[in-house]
């Protein structure tokens, strides 16, 4: 009877090995799918990048090499030649992304703290108006939006594309949803100290909202850098360009000179790629809480 | 004494002074920026507008532009290709992005690495894209037809410059590029899943599909009503990702609704008419998201 009972556990528990090797095999088979469409899915930026150090004749080369057989430098030295405004493009591009990053939180920051802390008549129905408008998708509103800005006299200078970005709803939203989520016992008890409400925003709020803070300032930095539809619409000037527009130039300006498309591209992708990599838990647990309009 | 209401306590007053004054700023940018185009609008897509300049010649033409767009054969083309479009890009961005989350969610190795391989594509510049895309996929010495050529296939897709290739291509480049997103999205909701009805299920039997059909795709549906939502939102705002990749062409066969508001406004100044374009779509946003939330009832199940 016990030795029946000794042997059903043994084999049960050569039964629970097995089963774990299965498991085990299964798991390692999912790594090693997922390896392989994460290669595709980055073959693009690899091919870009190597295909940024070749000479002309060697992009199209079949198969292809990773690292390139001639590595050249050319490609690169050309962009900065006084014949482009790469570097102006660059440097719009730049400034208009830090400008976008200041005026917004000097705005959204007071806005998200009163609509999340402090009471006043109609501060809901505010509120509710100000997020039906995310409903609104941006190319459904081009041409007024168009109209405004040329009365406004601001078409053609980098504030077309700061100011309607500065005033994004998303982030009001976002940011007071955080704001709501630091303990209210704090900012009475600084209340009830006598601080006023503009220190308790800047000596409680603040340095516990930092991660929502760092978010709002990632997400505005890829979407300003990344924004097409704006510059492409609202800057016609080619100096005042911004990169994103400015590079398509070389698309159809330059057409046989892919190498230098290649390294233009190359230089458009690195800061954002860079910023991404080094605060990428930030940005994907930004996404995975507040989930970001598409 | 009676307790004096706290609306009329100086402390409150205080307070709601404070209030306006930290949302004043946010809001006259808002009311200039978001909420004015808005509503003009309305009322642009009602006017002949052709030229900021001249206001003066502006006239009220009612619902002309609005019929003019019945008989216009180019613009309702466009209200198809956007169509196809969402109805291609929606189910199969949403499909994947669900594929590799439920991966993901699995015992793999290296997982965030693997995570951040298939979010990278999200955070880069469309037009950097573009130009990979294009000399990848150069029908004659791109890289995946030659690639093709040498596997035996004899005559490879035009990919972007073939009219009929041209829409799924940017479809697939767009499911590549936006996929991240959701997939990102559908994971923090399958981590949220309890574990103890997985388990359960397992006890009592129910194998992977069944856990899968029976469990965890009700449990995740909000998740997957939001998205819907959102991502179809995302496909009818197309503008950058079809004029960066194929301006519309080849022919007229990538036009959507959005590059023909931009030309019908910018290339030949038809401000009204485009306006009223835009109404249109905006009509379409609001049609989805209404019959999504009536026939929400039926498949999503709030916890």
């Amino acid at each position: 009877m016990s030795q029946d009972r000794i042997s059903y556990a043994k084999k049960k528990s050569s039964w629970l090995i097995i089963d774990k090797l299965k498991e085990n095999a299964f798991n390692k088979g999912l790594t090693l799918l997922l390896f392989v469409v994460g290669a595709v899915n980055i073959f693009p930026f690899l091919f870009m990048i190597s295909s940024s150090f070749k000479p002309l004749n060697q992009i199209f080369e079949f198969p292809f090499r990773l690292i390139p057989k001639d590595f050249v430098l050319n490609n690169y030295v050309g962009l900065f030649s006084p014949d482009y405004y790469f570097k102006r493009w660059y440097a719009n591009s730049a400034i208009m992304v830090l400008s976008t990053i200041i005026v917004k939180s000097i705005v959204i920051g007071p806005a998200a703290y009163a609509f999340s802390r402090l009471r006043f008549r109609g501060r809901d129905k505010i509120f509710l108006i100000f997020l039906a408008t995310l409903m609104i998708p941006g190319d459904v509103t081009i041409v007024p939006r168009y109209v405004v800005y040329k009365m406004l006299g601001i078409t053609d200078t980098m504030w077309s594309l700061v100011l309607p970005n500065a005033f994004d709803v998303f982030f009001v939203f976002m940011l007071r949803q955080f704001f709501v989520s630091i303990p209210f016992t704090l900012t009475e008890a600084a209340i009830i100290d006598g601080c006023n409400h503009f220190k308790v925003f800047y000596k409680i709020i603040l340095p516990n909202a930092k991660p929502a803070f760092i978010t709002m300032v990632i997400f505005t930095f890829i979407w300003g850098w990344n924004d097409y539809m704006g510059p492409y619409i609202f800057i016609t000037d080619t100096k005042r360009q911004m990169l994103t527009v400015g590079i398509q130039m070389f698309q159809t300006g330059y057409a046989e000179n892919y190498g230098l498309q290649m390294a233009a591209a190359a230089l458009t992708l690195v800061p954002v790629i860079l910023l991404f990599l080094s605060a990428q838990k930030f940005f994907i647990e930004g996404v995975a809480t507040s989930g970001i309009k598409g | 004494m009676r307790l004096k209401h706290y609306r009329d306590l100086k402390i409150y007053k205080q307070e709601s002074i404070t209030g306006y004054l930290f949302i004043l700023p946010y809001s006259i940018g808002f009311l200039l920026f978001q909420g004015l185009p808005f509503f003009l609008s309305f009322i642009i897509s009602l006017t002949n507008l052709r030229y900021v300049s001249k206001l003066d010649e502006v006239r009220f033409v009612g619902i002309g532009n609005f019929t003019a767009m019945i008989h216009d054969k180019s613009v309702i083309e466009a209200m198809l290709t956007s169509l196809k479009y969402c109805l291609m890009y929606v189910p199969l961005t949403m499909m994947l992005a669900l594929l590799f989350a439920l991966i993901l969610n699995q015992k793999v190795y290296a997982r965030n690495f693997l995570r951040t391989l298939l979010f990278m594509p999200y955070v880069s510049n469309i037009v950097a894209v573009s130009v990979i895309f294009s000399i990848l996929l150069s029908p004659t010495n791109g890289l995946v037809n030659t690639f093709l050529r040498s596997l035996g296939v004899e005559n490879p897709p035009m990919w972007l410059l073939g009219t009929e290739t041209a829409l799924p291509t940017v479809v697939m480049i767009a499911c590549w590029q936006q996929m991240g997103m959701q997939m990102v999205i559908y994971l923090a909701a399958l981590q949220d899943v309890p574990r103890e009805l997985t388990e359960s299920a397992e006890i009592d039997g129910a194998n992977a599909w069944q856990r899968f059909s029976k469990i965890i795709l009700p449990v995740i549906s909000p998740t997957t009503f939001f998205l819907t939502i959102t991502t179809i939102i995302g496909s009818l705002k197309n503008f950058s990702i079809i004029q960066t990749l194929t301006e519309g062409g080849p022919g007229s066969s990538t036009s959507v609704l959005p590059v023909s508001i931009v030309r019908t406004a910018f290339g030949s100044f038809r401000l009204g008419y485009a306006s009223a374009q835009g109404m249109v779509l905006f009509a379409f946003v609001m049609l989805i998201t209404v019959i999504q939330w009536r026939g929400q009832k039926k498949w999503v199940n709030y916890m």
